[in-house]
């Protein structure tokens, strides 16, 4: 018995000691060690992860999306997580787009892992296999990835720095990321909950560029055309708002594929197409009138440096003439009216030799010389556009100078910023750089542009029908490691439209065109009326129409694209074929009390183009209704309330 | 009646299987709302992603370098600007 007791005793004290040691490791674990193992069982239990921003969108001026952020997914696969090993790995093969052998292979390691990204469509067949797993992951989207594709740049996914207009942007377009935690369980897994926000992204915002997707997309197919037609090595297209300095289409192309934003940043020579600034110094300074006139030597001009040659050799010229048909001589003989500093002067008001500011991660500043570094033949070679360089925007900017009054604007790309609750947090306002010239120097200006675009000017190439164009063509030789390279050229063609009041201001180069000629007024004039034609043709192209129809009438009639025994004709739909036979004279109809609009389509019907005055109905037209009328030619219709 | 020991262990049990079952109740309903929540976030992505697709293919497809051939094959062509008129809007603006 006693020896029963002796055991119980045993045990009980046994008890003791364990329960003892038990409140003393408990002790431990709780008061003096509580802290670490808590973190450990909170590391094992929960995970941090950062929530990433999406990204803001890029928007042309009229919400048309140009880069988007979306969704997209990694898809990694445990096999052995997976219910039906032999069929699966086909279903996942299909849902993703991958070779079946492919997703067999990477199925035969421990994990396999597919970087994608694949779009939630893709994946959306793959969310409910067991042992698919899914990373989400924000991925940047172009919907037409060729548009602006130099300019717009790309986000630089994949650790690498974004480009373009991407980079110039990023501050404003990357939000800020979040973080969060979630719950795992014991094998690492995510629990099926909502993760605990620590604190969310913010959204990056939305930023509308100047672009017109429309004319956007005129000016990138006309550039390709061309150089296509041309054999050209490459070109350049930028318009712009002369307004209020918006950038509304920029292209640049090579013909070896090669993305690059030269109309930002590379410069060249622009010849004759600067002429016109030197013309600016020579009226703003009243070294000049109008009437002055000088001798055209026959076309050729020896000179104690060089010897000038003209294409268009005329007997005398004036200023306009000079401009109209693009003489050197003329030129070099008016600028020695001019002092240097004038002459400089001029230059650098217009913008020549400085950056534009505009909103790119590069620019060329082009290259003008200080009057101090000037050698004997420099001031002859800038009044002819030589020994200056120009990036394409500077010459579109500078021509916008002429097109708004005198006064130079800062191109832009940025329309707007807004935030992601939709206020705005920048909107552009026209920033002037300086008044370069009087509107009245600005508007003389204009007239001799318009001459160039006349009969017998150099950009006749590029007349339109109904609307007046105040351009300037330029040819100039290429410059290549820092000597002129035979028989290379670039041409260059800058234009308002319309001359008066311009809405547009448009500049065209072409890099050295091998087929056909190689002169401006008949490479780059002829892109830039065929992207105004397009551009007049398309209805959402930010055009103000209104102002165009008051001046549309009174810029007279050009001559007809189609052979005048062809009436121009609305094709029906399925298409009639045409029978192009010469049309007879017919009499004009008599819509008189017409509305506009119907008059206009049964004046169209009967083969005539129509000039409209006025509005409201139709009063009259010339000629008179009954009067035989050529096919194609011009009516004028007169509506009962006068402009 | 005099509630003794053993009902008041029965009250509590029950009390206990109520506050349990009210726990259990609420959690289930918020794995069920997350999961529904979960599977709304992905049809929306899913649509995002379609929208974005039919986006790039219709700007595909309206895009002058796939219309402009198609329609000169049909024997259209860019009308001249001589053909395009731009009729005057009434000014209102004055008295």
């Amino acid at each position: 018995m006693a020896k029963l007791t002796t055991r119980v005793s045993f045990i009980e004290g046994s008890l003791g000691v364990l329960l003892l040691a038990l409140l003393v490791r408990s002790a431990q674990v709780q008061l003096f060690q509580g802290a670490r193992w808590s973190a450990e069982a909170k590391q094992a239990r929960t995970e941090h992860v950062v929530l990433e921003a999406p990204r803001g969108a890029l928007l042309d001026r009229h919400g048309t999306p140009i880069a988007l952020t979306q969704e997209t997914y990694h898809v990694g696969i445990a096999p052995n997580e997976l219910r039906d090993p032999d069929h699966d790995p086909e279903a996942i093969a299909r849902a993703l787009h991958l070779p079946f052998m492919k997703v067999e292979d990477e199925l035969s390691r421990h994990y396999a892992y597919f970087a994608g990204p694949f779009t939630a469509g893709t994946v959306q067949g793959l969310r409910d296999v067991r042992g698919v797993h899914l990373e989400p992951v924000l991925n940047r989207f172009y919907p037409s990835p060729d548009f602006a594709r130099a300019f717009i740049g790309r986000a630089g996914e994949g650790g690498q720095k974004p480009s373009g207009l991407e980079r110039t942007l990023d501050t404003l377009l990357a939000g800020t990321p979040g973080a969060a935690v979630v719950l795992k369980d014991r094998a690492g897994r995510e629990y099926d909950s909502p993760a605990r926000r620590l604190q969310s992204p913010v959204p990056g915002n939305d930023v509308e560029l100047t672009l017109d997707a429309e004319l956007q997309e005129i000016a990138q197919r006309s550039l390709r055309l061309a150089l296509e037609k041309m054999d050209a090595d490459g070109g350049d297209v930028v318009m712009l708002d002369p307004a209020t300095g918006e950038v509304l289409a920029v292209a640049s192309e090579r013909r070896d594929g090669v993305s690059r934003p030269s109309a930002f940043i590379d410069a060249y020579e622009p010849g004759s197409v600067a002429k016109i600034f030197t013309a600016g110094a020579l009226i703003a300074d009243h070294r000049i009138s109008l009437t002055d006139r000088v001798s055209g030597e026959n076309g050729k001009y020896k000179m104690q440096d060089r010897t000038l040659v003209d294409d268009h050799p005329l007997p005398t010229l004036n200023l306009a003439d000079a401009i109209r048909v693009s003489s050197n001589i003329a030129m070099a003989k008016f600028v020695t009216r001019l002092d240097h500093d004038d002459e400089y002067g001029m230059l650098r008001d217009f913008g020549l030799g400085t950056p534009t500011g505009i909103e790119f991660p590069a620019e060329a500043s082009g290259r003008l010389a200080l009057p101090k570094d000037w050698s004997r033949p420099t001031p002859t070679s800038l009044a002819i556009g030589y020994e200056v360089s120009v990036t394409p925007l500077q010459i579109a900017a500078a021509y916008g100078a002429i097109a708004n009054d005198g006064v130079l604007l800062e191109p832009t790309l940025v329309r707007e910023v807004r935030a992601p609750n939709g206020e705005i947090l920048y909107r552009h306002q026209p920033e002037p750089v300086r008044r370069v010239v009087s509107p009245e120097v600005a508007r003389e200006l204009r007239q001799l542009l318009a001459g160039v675009v006349s009969s017998g000017g150099t950009g006749a190439s590029a007349a339109l029908a109904t609307f007046t164009l105040a351009a300037k063509t330029g040819t100039s030789r290429q410059v290549v490691n820092g000597h002129y390279k035979a028989g290379a050229y670039n041409a260059s063609f800058a234009a308002l439209f319309p001359a008066d009041h311009p809405q547009l201001v448009v500049v065209v180069k072409v890099e050295n065109p091998r087929k056909g000629s190689y002169f401006a007024a008949e490479t780059a004039a002829p892109v830039t009326r065929a992207m105004l034609e397009q551009a007049l043709a398309s209805r959402t192209v930010a055009l103000d129409r209104a102002r165009l129809s008051a001046v549309a009438p009174a810029a007279g009639v050009g001559e007809l694209e189609e052979d005048p025994g062809v009436a121009p004709y609305v094709v029906s739909w399925p298409p009639a074929h045409d029978t192009a036979a010469p049309a007879p004279p017919r009499p004009v109809p008599d819509v008189s009390g017409r509305t506009l609009r119907d008059a206009v389509r049964l004046l169209h019907r009967r083969g005539f183009h129509v000039v409209i005055k006025g509005w409201g109905n139709v009063q009259k037209t010339w000629p008179a209704a009954g009067a035989e009328a050529a096919a194609g030619s011009l009516v004028t219709v007169f509506g009962d309330t006068p402009q | 009646m005099v509630l003794k020991g053993r009902h008041w262990v029965m009250i509590w049990l029950l009390a206990f299987l109520v506050a349990a079952g009210s726990v259990v109740a609420r959690q289930t309903a918020a794995l069920r709302i997350a999961r529904a929540l979960n599977q709304t976030r992905d049809s929306l992505s899913s649509l995002q992603s379609r929208r974005a697709e039919y986006e790039r293919r219709i700007r595909q497809a309206a895009s002058r370098s796939v219309l402009v051939p198609r329609a000169q094959a049909l024997g259209l062509r860019l009308p001249a600007d001589s053909e395009i008129v731009i009729q005057p809007v009434p000014d209102t603006s004055g008295p």
